[in-house]
């Protein structure tokens, strides 16, 4: 989240991918750092050491979300 | 400063606990009368900001502290310590705002050194010190929690992920035991005076018993002890052996202590050799599936050290006369790798204030208490 949001200070688009169980502390840092708005995608818990197979669905399933937000198509 | 209403001690208690403002314990209610005074007691202005506190940014003030004192059960005579160990916290190398937020389960450890121990307290440094039963360190490391809490914003699950958390997070504060160790004392190594008092703080785990019997006949006895907590230190489990370059405690009881100093070792040659000893091999930390240590290129006898500097070896004599040291492993993350930080305890400008008369003490004599020795 910290990342995200300094890069979105910094004018590059960005987008946080934060798991299930770290969705609330993602709204914690986000409202606290004063950028309650900057975009993140939900993903399952976990992701890390969850296989390549996983892993690739994953990817497939959040990345037109990705396009669709910088591409300005969409807010989350 | 926000002013909640209720209706008596025991229902201002209740919307505290409600609101997420305690740590699960009982606290002293923070009337307006109560801080004020402890606020009083530090000699600082009231609004003087001692920090900011992560994840939530707020400012920790002296009203604010004295709050968390108030709460935590301290006595004025205790705010010097607490106000100490919140400027230590809030130094931009203890990274406070990631400790805060890690999954690991560090917990920021209080040192006291100096005379405060004494002056602030009795701050306990023998038999049990990190246990229950010493009010001052019982409430000085229950204060900085509850700061970083309502001030910092650490709440479990939601800011605060450590997946565990660990019983030092209620409290975590210990004195050195200056007065019978061979070492200098602790806040000299950071450039303080003997007659000055100081914090030291190390973001901690909890402590890891580590079992040695000196034996005086036997001339390789200090070897075999350094070899014993370095194996501890190095357990190819932690932080410290996969993350590697972090910190770690090592509080040594008066009998290690003076195996070391029989064989003429300072606290650096300690932490030299320490350093030196603590290593893993690699073949061990691909037994274990480090993650973290990436260099396989290496033969697989080759020594691992858990560290590069010494000096983050945070080495002081505290505990009753016996067989253990302890060990305490850290996170090792963050910008600053889990820096040791300090801070002055201020006591010049302490004042004393009439607390009992805050409390109410003495105003009845009709209470009826529960308890007492059985």
């Amino acid at each position: 989240m910290r990342d995200s949001i300094t890069t979105a200070r910094a004018g590059i688009p960005s987008i946080a991918l934060v798991t299930d169980a770290f969705w609330p502390q993602g709204d914690f840092v986000a409202n606290a750092t004063g950028m309650p708005t900057v975009p993140r995608i939900r993903l399952p818990h976990p992701v890390a050491g969850s296989g390549e197979d996983n892993m690739a669905k994953v990817a497939a399933d959040i990345a037109p979300q990705i396009i669709s937000i910088l591409t300005g198509a969409a807010s989350n | 400063m926000t002013l909640l209403e209720a209706r008596s001690e025991a229902d201002a208690l209740e919307q505290l606990h409600a609101l997420g403002l305690t740590d699960g314990l009982p606290v002293v209610i923070p009337t307006p009368e109560r801080v004020a005074m402890m606020a009083l007691a530090t000699g600082l202005d009231p609004d003087l900001e001692l920090g900011v506190m992560g994840p939530a940014h707020g400012v920790a003030s002296v009203e604010k502290v004295a709050t968390a004192a108030v709460m935590a059960g301290c006595l004025p005579d205790h705010i010097p310590v607490v106000v100490a160990a919140v400027r230590a916290v809030c130094q931009p190398e203890f990274d406070l705002t990631e400790m805060q937020s890690t999954t690991h389960c560090t917990a920021p450890l209080i040192v006291v050194c100096g005379p405060a121990r004494h002056q602030c307290g009795e701050v306990a440094s023998g038999f049990g010190a990190l246990g229950p039963g010493h009010r001052a360190n019982a409430t000085i490391g229950r204060a900085l929690r509850l700061a970083m809490m309502n001030i910092g914003g650490a709440r479990p699950g939601v800011s605060d992920m450590a997946l565990h958390g660990h019983p030092g997070k209620f409290t975590y504060c210990i004195a050195e035991d200056t007065e019978n160790s061979p070492l200098a004392p602790l806040h000299t190594s950071y450039g303080y005076g003997e007659e000055d008092s100081a914090v030291v703080v190390v973001g901690a785990e909890a402590p890891h018993s580590t079992i040695f019997t000196g034996d005086a006949d036997d001339p390789e006895s200090a070897s075999r002890l350094l070899n014993v907590i370095a194996a501890v230190m190095a357990n190819p489990g932690s932080n410290n052996a996969h993350l590697r370059h972090g910190a770690v405690t090592v509080i040594m009881n008066p009998d290690h202590t003076t195996v070391l100093a029989r064989a003429g070792l300072t606290r650096e040659d300690i932490q030299a050799e320490l350093a030196a000893r603590a290593t893993n091999t690699a073949a061990t930390l691909a037994h274990v599936g480090s993650a973290f240590y990436l260099d396989r290129d290496g033969p697989p006898d080759e020594l691992v050290p858990i560290l590069k500097d010494p000096s983050r070896i945070l080495v002081f004599q505290a505990g009753g006369s016996g067989l253990y040291t302890m060990v305490m492993p850290s996170w090792c993350a963050g910008p600053h790798r889990n820096s040791v930080v300090h801070a002055k305890i201020d006591l010049d400008q302490a004042c004393e204030v009439p607390w009992a008369e805050a409390l109410g003490i003495g105003q009845s004599d009709t209470a009826e208490v529960a308890g007492g020795a059985a």
